[in-house]
């Protein structure tokens, strides 16, 4: 086939060209080159953007999306997540060939939700042969345990997830049903969120049917299934940071307005799910899962699972919760299952399917395992029970000896196999950033359904997957595949639907008190990791500034200043005295505390351990905020390329891109936060923290007696790090001396960074939060208030002189006291805090030993 | 005959346990030879929560929820059980026989033969395999009666095994009592199940209780004054027949049916999640069935 020039606008240079493959379908080509009618503008339009125009509006793409935080976790990889990548060039879908496919996808969450209703009640199916009772009954996804489970409403699928190719025939074909926890969805929309800011006039005079329909029907549906009274508190479970798709769970969550749980925050009292909060237990009405249905309860499924809710099979059992898709769905995701939905149909609804499954084997099946065996050349494989980190085997692909292995596989356990036809799927034209050109990928496109009162609300559009390479069969995230925004071109314009068109109604009381406890411990430690962090940076960039100046450092300041570095951090033995190499060559030290992310006490340590809580905390942040840790990530990780050994001219500016983006972030949490409890121990944590930092670094710096002129030095070091030497000159106008530098960091109420505006905060903070709750405990002061205001007490009475004197042994004895004292007192009030208001239950343990059945 | 079953489960845990979630399959089910009359649950200390309800296999089971810290646990459960005579010990050659059964089950031809085949799958502790099916397949001539090659197995494991109390426990697997020929009612019922299986005949786990005093003249079986265990065959078209390789006898009037499934697992006297505290903790279990 000839190149086809697709650029209509002659005088556009270097011009794009797409020609797709001999054989395939391809969605924008016809066979005989021309390109369909449905893409023509879109084409055109891109086309006239041009190769420069494209890159630009993908690399915009790709900064949004980072911005928002959109990733993809890579399975059993700890923090290592992938960017979403996502194509400039959207799948186009006509209307005509849309509503075939949607009428297709709402029959067949119709057929599925009565199979499910089925295998957990009377089998029919079973009884009546359509399906061979191994099929479901050996099938490790069937919960005998959720057999007569129910939640209200006619349907019990509530969302389902389909994954469609287009054949080389043309037609559509089924290739997987995701009903357990469908992901993709909120993909789907941020997809979209990034196209309209991309090419925002392409996508209207597109006329491309809106999405938010789709998430209206769900909301409305999540609110409905609730069993109990009252505005219904809907949460969405996710089972952690590390799960793949997290990023969608935190989307999702703030888009439909609901918490974001994990399963600890949960908890099953009197026959009711509670979410823990801060101000106390909340009912749990609905629970949108992201956690697979074995993991959702250790009493009666994986007894090892960490991520679920004891006893919450019981409350589902008496009526008092609703599970979205409800436990036990998982065994509809069986790929064997294409083989009998037409008997199904025509059991159920005694007609054909008119969305057709890509042909299926089961090798639980005599004749299937014959079939497959004689054919194992061209076929894609697939486990009957998918498992976390399994990939469809296409055997086109394997060598004599992979193939043999397969078989000896098959053969093994033939019911836990599948086989499907290795139907090539449809091309659509992808932007190849590398040639500038668009080339041909195959794509997937993933549809979803809602429940919605007696039918299906089929989403107008869906996520189409695109292989990451011309050569790859199958097309999965885990592989590295991109995405593409899917275009349901209307006939007609659209009008302007979002979320908030619905009369909602909100829950009563403080929006707070939906926030688990758990997340707010995380932006407490975020407060006090991000806060240590800072000081330590501040502290060594004052060290190397001094280390490197134009005078060379007196022996003393030289010694004092590098123990202090150890001293703050707590990254012993460090410069300790007697480490005469150490502090003689102090660069790789330094260098291990600000890079060695394994050592404790290093800024990079507790950079990633803020980002961790970040992480954990992820819907309470803004998107500006999103976009500065994302910063901060780069910065990080860029650090050992600007630290490398031997190449310091100034290492100090380095460092400055940390600082800067560590103080973006405390601004953003001044400005951007509503003032709830996540704020308010945000704020805590980062005042404790610069608290026991603080006098950490003044007892390093400034108890040890030296030489006058040294003393200065040290002196003007500890002003820099507390960011007042240039107000210390302005307001003495002389060199510092110990007791105005005294003055300024520990007692000045009008610097915030002294140690009494500090104390000044947290006391604040915490009688607010006292009388926030209950009023006769107000009256009586906590325990942390008891150490805070004896801290605070030991501070205002402090004479600055006294403490500046030497004592008859020539030391600075009171100095030594005072801040030895403060340190106590206010690490207990820290660990009084935790104590007090984050719950620390341990683990479930099962009572008896029990086995999970699972494969192998 | 009428009995009435006393089983008492304590646990004392060491530290306190803030919170307790429990599934106790210990209620005996009816069946065509049984009847329940009375049953009474009474948990120590009280139960926040406690419902009864029927799982997949229809057996009856009771979940309970402790929310206030304990240091020790009371599950007192009594029964009052008619139970009628069946089975009657003889010449078992009756039913289909063995390539009959094989045949039968292949074909599935009723709903009730279909519906059994789930009893011939893998299932969390037991798995078919071919050092069972060698071990089993002696007594299982084509010809011969499927009931009464049931029988000779149960025979078999009764005189080829060592009952050992020290020798396993839950967590033994089976090869490991087919290796050591030792082992209790749950690991003989589990073998003969498995040997089943691997030879194409649907079986389950049975459990329950048995007579703890005998009457007079009579021998004390074994497994008395604990929970028992057994198995069932189904012959395609006559039904389900249990058989107790433990005592080398076809239950008949002193066993008393509490559950049945595809093997421990399914029907586990107690399961459940505990949190904090714990620790070591100790176990005492006390079975009492007489006839009333």
């Amino acid at each position: 086939m000839a190149t086809k020039n697709l650029n209509a606008v002659p005088d556009v240079d270097p011009k794009i060209q797409y020609q797709p493959w001999e054989g395939r379908f391809d969605e924008a080509c016809q066979k005989s080159g021309e390109i369909r009618p449905h893409w023509e503008y879109v084409l055109n339009a891109l086309t006239q953007l041009g190769p420069a125009g494209l890159l630009d509006r993908q690399q915009k793409a790709q900064r949004i999306l980072r911005d928002d935080g959109a990733n993809y976790n890579q399975v059993g990889e700890k923090s290592k997540s992938r960017e979403w990548q996502l194509d400039p060039v959207p799948m186009l879908i006509d209307s005509e060939d849309w509503s075939r496919i949607e009428s297709g996808l709402s029959e067949r969450a119709e057929l599925f939700d009565l199979i499910l209703r089925d295998l957990y009640g009377p089998q029919e199916l079973i009884r009546n042969r359509i399906l061979p009772p191994e099929l479901i009954l050996s099938h490790s996804s069937f919960l005998r345990v959720c057999h007569g489970l129910s939640v209200p409403g006619e349907q019990q699928l509530i969302l389902h997830a389909v994954d469609m190719v287009r054949g080389p025939d043309g037609t559509i074909q089924v290739v997987a049903d995701r009903t357990q926890a469908p992901s993709g969805a909120g993909y789907a929309l941020e997809n979209r969120l990034v196209m309209s800011r991309i090419l925002p006039s392409l996508i209207r005079d597109s006329q491309a049917h809106r999405l938010a329909l789709f998430f209206q029907a769900l909301r409305r549906k999540l609110n409905n299934l609730s069993p109990n009274g009252g505005t219904p508190r809907v949460v969405i479970l996710t089972p952690g940071a590390y799960s793949e798709t997290y990023f969608e769970h935190t989307y999702l969550a703030n888009y439909l307005g609901y918490s974001l749980v994990q399963g600890g925050d949960l908890t099953v009292r009197d026959g009711y799910v509670w979410l823990k909060s801060l101000d106390g237990l909340h009912r749990v009405d609905v629970i949108l899962r992201r956690v697979d249905d074995t993991w959702c309860d250790p009493v009666e499924l994986r007894g090892d699972s960490h991520l679920g809710v004891p006893g919450l099979l019981e409350v589902v059992r008496a009526g008092n919760v609703a599970v979205a898709n409800p436990l036990g769905s998982g065994v509809l995701e069986n790929p064997a299952l294409h083989k009998y939905m037409p008997q199904v149909s025509h059991f159920f609804l005694g007609r054909e399917l008119s969305l057709p499954s890509v042909h299926t084997w089961w090798l639980g099946d005599p004749d299937d395992r014959k079939y497959v065996f004689a054919n194992l050349d061209n076929l894609i494989i697939k486990s009957t029970h998918r498992r976390a980190g399994e990939h469809s085997i296409y055997t086109g692909d394997l060598n004599d000896e992979q193939r043999s292995q397969v078989r000896a596989k098959l053969a093994r356990n033939p019911e836990r196999w599948a086989a499907q036809i290795a139907n090539l799927p449809s091309t659509a034209p992808a932007w190849n950033r590398n040639k500038s050109n668009l080339q041909p990928r195959p794509t997937v496109i993933r549809g979803f359904a809602v429940a919605d009162d007696s039918s299906y609300t089929v989403m107008s559009g869906g996520l189409t997957r695109v292989a990451s390479s011309s050569k790859q069969t199958v097309v999965s995230n885990q592989l590295g595949a991109s995405s593409k925004d899917t275009w349901v071109l209307a006939s007609e314009p659209q009008r302007y639907t979002t979320l908030r068109d619905q009369q909602t109604t909100s829950l009563t009381g403080e929006l707070s008190s939906d926030l688990p406890s758990r997340v707010v411990e995380n932006l407490f430690w975020m407060g006090r990791y991000s806060e240590r962090a800072e000081s330590s940076t501040r502290l060594l960039r004052t060290t190397f500034m001094q280390l490197s100046a134009v005078n060379s450092l007196p022996e003393g300041v030289r010694r004092q200043l590098l123990w202090s570095v150890t001293a703050v951090t707590g990254s012993y033995p460090g410069f300790n005295s007697e480490n005469k190499e150490t502090v003689a060559d102090p660069e790789p030290e330094l260098l291990a505390i600000i890079l060695d992310s394994k050592r404790f006490g290093s800024v990079s340590s507790n950079l990633h351990a803020m980002l961790n809580c970040t992480e954990e905390a992820r819907e309470m942040l803004s998107g500006d905020t999103h976009r500065v840790l994302s910063d901060l990530r780069d910065t990080l990780d860029d650090l050992p390329q600007q630290l490398r050994p031997g190449s310091l001219s100034a290492p100090e500016e380095a460092l400055d891109p940390l600082i800067t983006s560590l103080l973006a972030l405390s601004g953003l949490t001044q400005e951007s936060m509503i003032r709830g409890f996540g704020w308010r121990f945000l704020e805590m944590g980062r005042r404790l923290e610069r608290t026991l930092q603080s006098i950490l670094l003044l007892r390093a710096l400034l108890v040890p007696v030296l030489s006058e002129d040294e003393e200065e030095q040290v002196l003007e070091a500890s002003l820099m790090c507390g960011e007042v030497l240039v107000t210390y000159r302005r307001r003495y106008r002389s060199q510092p001396e110990l007791r105005n530098t005294l003055i300024l960091l520990l007692l000045d109420r009008t610097n915030p960074r002294s140690l009494q505006y500090q104390l000044d905060q947290l006391t604040q903070h915490l009688s607010e939060l006292q009388d926030a709750g209950d009023s006769t405990s107000s009256s009586i002061l906590s325990e942390e208030r008891r150490r805070l205001l004896e801290a605070r007490t030991l501070l205002r009475l402090c004479r600055p002189e006294q403490l500046a004197e030497l004592d008859k042994d020539g030391q600075r004895s009171a100095l030594d006291q005072l801040l030895g004292k403060l340190f106590t007192l206010m690490n207990d009030t820290a660990t009084l805090i935790a104590g007090h208001y984050f719950e620390h239950k341990s683990n479930p343990q099962q009572l008896v030993n029990t086995r999970w059945s699972d494969y192998e | 005959m009428i009995y009435r079953i006393r089983h008492i489960t304590r646990y004392e845990y060491q530290k306190p346990v803030s919170q307790c979630f429990n599934k106790a399959h210990l209620l005996p089910r009816s069946t065509n030879t049984q009847r329940c009359l009375e049953r009474k649950v009474s948990i120590s200390p009280n139960a926040d929560w406690q419902r009864e309800h029927k799982d997949y296999f229809g057996n009856n089971y009771c979940y309970f929820m402790l929310q206030e810290p304990h240091r020790s646990l009371e599950i007192d459960i009594t029964s009052r059980i008619d139970v009628k005579p069946s089975q009657p010990e003889g010449s078992l050659d009756l039913g289909c026989s063995v390539a009959e059964a094989t045949a039968r089950m292949v074909e599935a031809a009723d709903e009730a033969t279909l519906m059994a085949r789930e009893f011939l799958l893998d299932s969390a502790m037991i798995r078919a395999n071919d050092d069972l099916r060698d071990y089993a397949k002696a007594s299982f001539k084509p010809d011969r009666s499927l009931l009464a090659s049931v029988r000779e197995i149960t025979q078999r494991i009764f005189e080829d095994f060592t009952y050992d109390p020290e020798f396993s426990t839950i967590a033994t697997p089976l090869d490991e009592v087919l290796k050591h020929r030792r082992g209790v009612c749950q690991d003989f019922a589990h073998l003969a199940i498995g040997c089943l299986r691997s030879l194409g005949f649907p079986a389950r786990y049975v459990s329950g209780y048995l007579e703890t005093l005998p009457p007079p003249g009579q021998e004390k079986l074994v497994g008395a004054d604990a929970s028992h265990a057994w198995f069932a065959v189904y012959s395609p078209g006559d039904g389900w027949f249990e058989f107790d390789p433990t005592n080398n006898n076809m239950p008949s009037g002193q066993h008393i049916v509490t559950a049945w499934g595809r093997d421990y697992e399914d029907v586990a006297p107690l399961r459940g999640v505990i949190f904090d505290g714990g620790g070591k903790q100790t176990l005492d279990v006390s079975v009492d069935v007489a006839r009333v």
